[in-house]
C-alpha cells in the first residue's frame, strides 16, 4: 500500500506554506515528521484529512494494485490537541462509535477490552470526558481512531501530553499496528522520532524532503536534521 | 494611574478595530477583497482612535440621555396631578438603587478585563480602579447635562439637579464595596449578568416602588429626597478608602471573567478553562441518566437528556406560562362579557402575530447552538463522523427530538388558542377552528426544521468555537426581522392558516432535500 502526494499546493493569501510537494509515503513504516513551528506540518495534516480547502494537488492510495484517490474513511486523524464530546462518559462514547460502525470493525472485542488496551482505569470508564484529563482525552481519541483502522494514520504531535508510561505504551502499540497501516506522525521531540520512527521526513520551506538515516549515529542524524531544518531558501 | 488608564484604553481601541476589521472581513463579497495585512494598516488604526472616541462619547452621553429622557422624565409626566418634581426625583431615586445593583461596572464580565488582566498580566487592582473611577466619572458626565435639561423641564430646583449624577456615582460605589466585602466574608461573588433570584426580587419591588407609589400619590418629598442624597454622597466618600485598600480584585476575577460568561463564540478560546466552565454549566449530570437505545438515536437521547436544562425544561416552563395565560383569558372573557367581543374580533386577524410569538418560544437556535459547542465541535474532528451517513443519520434523530420539544408547548398555545376562539364568541366558518390549531403547529415545526436545516447548511464555526461566516448571522437577522414584521400583519385566519400550512410543508419539503444533497459537504468545521 502506497499514499502518493502530488503537486500539493497550499498557500494562505500571499503565504505559501506548502509548495508543490510530491511524496510517496509507504504501508508498514511510522514516518516523522519534522519541522519547525509554523512550518506547516498542521496544515499539511489538514489538507490530507480534506479539513480545508488547498490550492492544487491530488492524493492517490494504491492497494492491492488498485489506483483510488484518498477517500474520508481512509484516514484516521489525531490532532494535537484532544476533542471528545464532553456530554458523555467514556463508555458511553466507545458504545456509540462501536455501534454506528458494527459492520465495518473486524476483530471485535468488548469495550471493557479497549479500555483495558489503553489502560483507562476501572473507575474511570463511566466518567463525563468532560472531566478527563488532556492526556486521558487524548488517548481516547487515539483509540478510536485505531479501533476504526484506517490505511492512513495521521498523528499531530500526539505523545508530547502523555506521562513517560503511556507514551512508551503508546509507541509500541504504533509499532505493533504499523505494517498494515501508513503512519505519519508530527514531532517537535527528535529521540522521540529517532527512537520511534522508521523515516525522517522535514518539512521545512514548503517542501518534504526525507533525510537518509543510513549508518548515522543518533547525533549524527541530529546535526544532519538540524542542519537541515535551518536551511534558507 | 494615568499611563495605566491609556494603556487600558489603547488596548480597547485596538480590540474594537480588529474586531471591527474581523467583522467586516467575514462578510461574503468583501472577505476576499481585503488581507490580512489590513490589521497593521496604520491609517486605519488613526481612524480607528477616533472611532473609539466616538464611541466612547457615545458610552457616556447616548445612554444617559435615552435612560432620562424615556424612563424618567416621560414617564414621570404621565403621572398628571402630582407634582411633577417629586415624582421625577422619586423614580429617579428607586431606578438609581435598582440599577446599582444590575449595574456595577465592576462586576460586568468583558473581554477587554480578561485581554487586560490575564492575556497581557496588567496589575489588576490598578487597571480595575482606573477604570472604575474612570467609569464613575462617565457616569456623573453623562448624567449632569439630562438631569439639569430635564430635571428643570420637571421644575426640579437646580440644586437637586446638580446633585442627582453624584448621587447615581455614589449608590454606585456603595453597592460595589458592599459585593466586596461580601466576597471576603462568604466567598462568594457573581458577575452581573447573572444575578441572584434576590437581586431579581429586589429589583422588582424597587421597580415596583418606583411607579407604583406616584400612582397612589406616595412619593418622597423634594427635602427628604435632598437629604437622603446628600447622605447617601457622604456615606459612599467613606467607602472609597475600601475600594482602595481592597486587594483581592485578580481573584474575584478569575472567578468572574472564567465563569464562561464572555460570548463564547465571538471568543479565541485557547484557554481550555473557559470553555470547560461554560460547557459544564449546560451539561446536567443527573445521575443514572442513561439510554438503552442504539446508535445514533442512544447518542441523541443521551445529548438530549444531558442538555435538558436548556431544551426539555424550558419548553416546559414555555408551556405552563402559555396554559396559565390561556386560562386567565378564558377567565376573563367569561367575567367581562364586553372584553369577548374585542379578543375574538382580533383573534380573527392576529394569526400572523403568532408567527413572531412561535419564533420567540422556539428553541431550535438555542438547541442547534449547544449542539455545537458541546457536541459537533469535537465530534467533527473525527473522520468517522463526517461521513454522509453518519451525518445524515444523526440529522434525522436531532429532528425529531428538536420537533418533539418544541411541540409541547405548540400543542398548548394551538388548543388553548382555539378554545378561546370558541368561548369568546366563535367562528362562522367551521373550518377555522382546524385551521387554526393546524397552523401552529405547523408554525412550531417549520421554525425547528428552519434553525437545524440553517445549522447543517451553514455551520459557521471553526474548531475554536470561533465565527467563521457571517452568513448564518445574517440569515437568523432575516429569519427575526420576517417574524417581526408579522406582527403588523392582519389578515383572517382561513387564509392565513392555510398559507401558513403549505408555506411550512413546502419549506419543510425543500429543505430536507436540500440537506440530503448538500449537508455531507456544508456540515464541517470552518477554516
Ligand atoms: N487559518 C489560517 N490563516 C492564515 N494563516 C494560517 C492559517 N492556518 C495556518 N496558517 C499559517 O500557516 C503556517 C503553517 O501553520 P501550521 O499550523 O501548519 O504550522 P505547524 O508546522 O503545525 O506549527 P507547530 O509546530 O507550531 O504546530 C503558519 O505560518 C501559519 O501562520
Ligand atoms: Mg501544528
Amino acid at each position: 500500500m502506497k499514499l502518493i502526494i502530488n503537486h500539493l499546493t497550499k498557500s494562505f493569501e500571499e503565504k505559501i506554506v506548502l509548495n508543490d510537494i510530491n511524496f510517496t509515503f509507504k504501508q508498514g513504516k511510522i514516518y516523522g515528521l519534522l519541522g519547525r513551528n509554523g512550518s506547516g506540518k498542521t496544515t499539511f495534516f489538514n489538507c490530507l484529512d480534506q479539513d480545508i480547502p488547498f490550492d492544487e494537488g491530488t492524493f492517490n492510495l494504491i492497494k492491492d494494485n488498485e489506483t483510488n484517490t484518498l477517500q474520508l474513511t481512509d484516514i484516521g486523524y489525531v490532532l494535537s490537541t484532544p476533542n471528545v464530546p464532553e456530554f458523555l462518559t467514556a463508555r458511553e462514547f466507545l458504545k456509540f462509535f462501536l455501534d454506528i460502525n458494527e459492520d465495518k470493525l473486524k476483530e471485535k472485542k468488548t469495550i471493557d477490552e479497549y479500555f483495558d488496551f489503553i489502560h483507562i482505569a476501572e473507575e474511570d470508564r463511566d466518567k463525563l470526558l468532560k472531566d478527563y484529563s488532556y492526556g486521558m482525552k487524548n488517548k481516547m481519541q487515539m483509540l478510536v481512531n485505531i479501533i476504526a483502522n484506517p490505511n492512513v494514520l495521521l498523528l499531530d504531535e500526539p505523545l508530547t501530553s502523555l506521562d513517560v508510561v503511556v507514551a512508551e505504551e503508546m509507541k509500541e502499540m504504533l509499532k505493533s499496528i504499523k505494517k498494515d497501516h501508513i503512519i505519519i506522525f508530527s514531532t517537535h521531540i527528535m529521540e522521540l522520532a529517532l527512537s520511534l520512527c522508521d523515516e525522517i521526513v522535514i518539512l521545512n520551506n514548503g517542501k518534504l524532503e526525507e533525510i537518509d538515516r543510513k549508518n548515522l549515529t543518533d547525533q549524527a542524524m541530529k546535526d544532519k536534521i538540524i542542519k537541515a531544518l535551518t536551511e534558507e531558501k | 494611574m494615568f499611563s495605566c488608564f491609556l494603556k487600558s484604553f489603547k488596548l480597547k481601541t485596538t480590540y474594537r478595530v480588529n474586531t471591527f476589521i474581523y467583522s467586516v472581513k467575514q462578510l461574503p463579497i468583501i472577505k476576499s477583497l481585503l488581507k490580512n495585512t489590513l490589521y497593521s494598516n496604520k491609517p486605519l488604526k488613526v481612524l480607528g482612535l477616533i472611532f473609539s472616541i466616538i464611541l466612547e462619547l457615545i458610552d457616556t452621553f447616548l445612554g444617559k440621555f435615552l435612560y432620562v429622557f424615556l424612563i424618567i422624565f416621560s414617564l414621570a409626566s404621565i403621572y398628571e396631578g402630582e407634582s411633577s418634581n417629586s415624582v421625577f426625583i422619586h423614580i429617579f431615586i428607586f431606578l438609581t438603587i435598582a440599577g446599582s445593583f444590575m449595574n456595577t461596572y465592576m462586576f460586568n464580565p468583558t473581554k477587554d478585563k480578561y485581554y487586560a488582566m490575564f492575556s497581557l498580566r496588567m496589575d489588576a487592582k490598578l487597571y480595575t480602579l482606573t477604570n472604575y473611577y474612570y467609569t464613575i466619572l462617565k457616569v456623573i458626565v453623562g448624567f449632569l447635562p439630562f438631569t439639569i435639561i430635564f430635571g428643570l423641564m420637571s421644575h426640579v430646583p437646580l440644586i437637586i439637579c446638580l446633585i442627582i449624577p453624584f448621587f447615581v456615582a455614589a449608590t454606585k460605589i456603595i453597592v460595589a464595596s458592599y459585593l466586596l466585602k461580601q466576597y471576603e466574608k462568604k466567598d462568594q461573588i457573581t458577575d452581573e449578568n447573572h444575578p441572584l433570584k434576590g437581586m431579581w426580587i429586589l429589583t422588582g419591588i424597587l421597580l415596583a416602588l418606583a411607579f407604583a407609589l406616584p400612582y397612589f400619590h406616595l412619593t418622597i418629598p423634594l427635602i427628604p429626597s435632598l437629604i437622603f442624597m446628600i447622605i447617601t454622597i457622604i456615606f459612599s466618600l467613606t467607602r472609597l478608602s475600601y475600594l482602595n485598600n481592597f486587594n483581592k480584585y485578580k481573584e474575584i476575577y478569575k472567578i468572574i471573567l472564567t465563569e464562561g460568561n464572555m460570548n463564547l463564540a465571538s471568543y479565541k478560546t485557547n484557554n481550555t478553562n473557559i470553555q470547560k466552565k461554560q460547557i459544564e454549566k449546560q451539561i446536567n449530570i443527573k445521575d443514572n441518566v442513561t439510554s438503552n437505545k442504539h446508535g445514533y438515536a442512544y447518542f441523541n437521547d443521551l445529548f438530549v437528556k444531558r442538555h435538558s436544562k436548556i431544551l426539555l425544561s424550558s419548553a416546559k416552563k414555555v408551556t405552563v406560562f402559555a396554559l396559565i395565560a390561556i386560562i386567565v383569558c378564558i377567565i376573563i372573557i367569561k367575567a367581562l362579557p364586553p372584553l369577548a367581543l374585542e379578543i375574538n374580533n382580533w383573534l380573527l386577524v392576529m394569526l400572523p402575530y403568532f408567527v413572531f410569538i412561535m419564533y420567540l418560544i422556539n428553541r431550535g437556535q438555542v438547541v442547534s447552538q449547544a449542539m455545537f459547542m458541546n457536541c459537533d465541535h469535537s465530534m467533527l474532528t473525527y473522520g468517522f463522523y463526517r461521513e454522509p451517513k453518519v451525518i445524515l443519520n444523526l440529522f434525522r434523530e436531532r429532528l425529531k427530538s428538536v420537533i418533539i420539544i418544541n411541540l409541547l408547548p405548540a400543542t398548548i398555545i394551538g388548543l388553548g388558542l382555539t378554545l378561546i376562539l370558541f368561548v369568546s364568541g366563535g367562528t362562522d366558518n367551521i373550518l377555522e377552528y382546524p385551521l387554526l390549531f393546524i397552523s401552529i403547529i405547523a408554525m412550531s415545526i417549520f421554525f425547528s426544521v428552519h434553525h437545524l436545516v440553517m445549522y447543517y447548511l451553514l455551520q459557521p464555526y471553526n474548531v475554536n468555537s470561533e465565527m467563521k461566516s457571517s452568513t448564518y448571522q445574517v440569515v437568523n437577522f432575516l429569519t427575526y426581522l420576517a417574524c417581526y414584521w408579522m406582527i403588523e400583519l392582519q389578515i383572517p385566519i382561513f387564509s392565513f392558516g392555510l398559507m401558513t400550512i403549505i408555506f411550512s410543508i413546502l419549506y419543510c419539503l425543500i429543505s430536507l432535500i436540500l440537506i440530503y444533497k448538500l449537508a455531507p459537504k456544508t456540515f464541517k468545521l470552518r477554516v
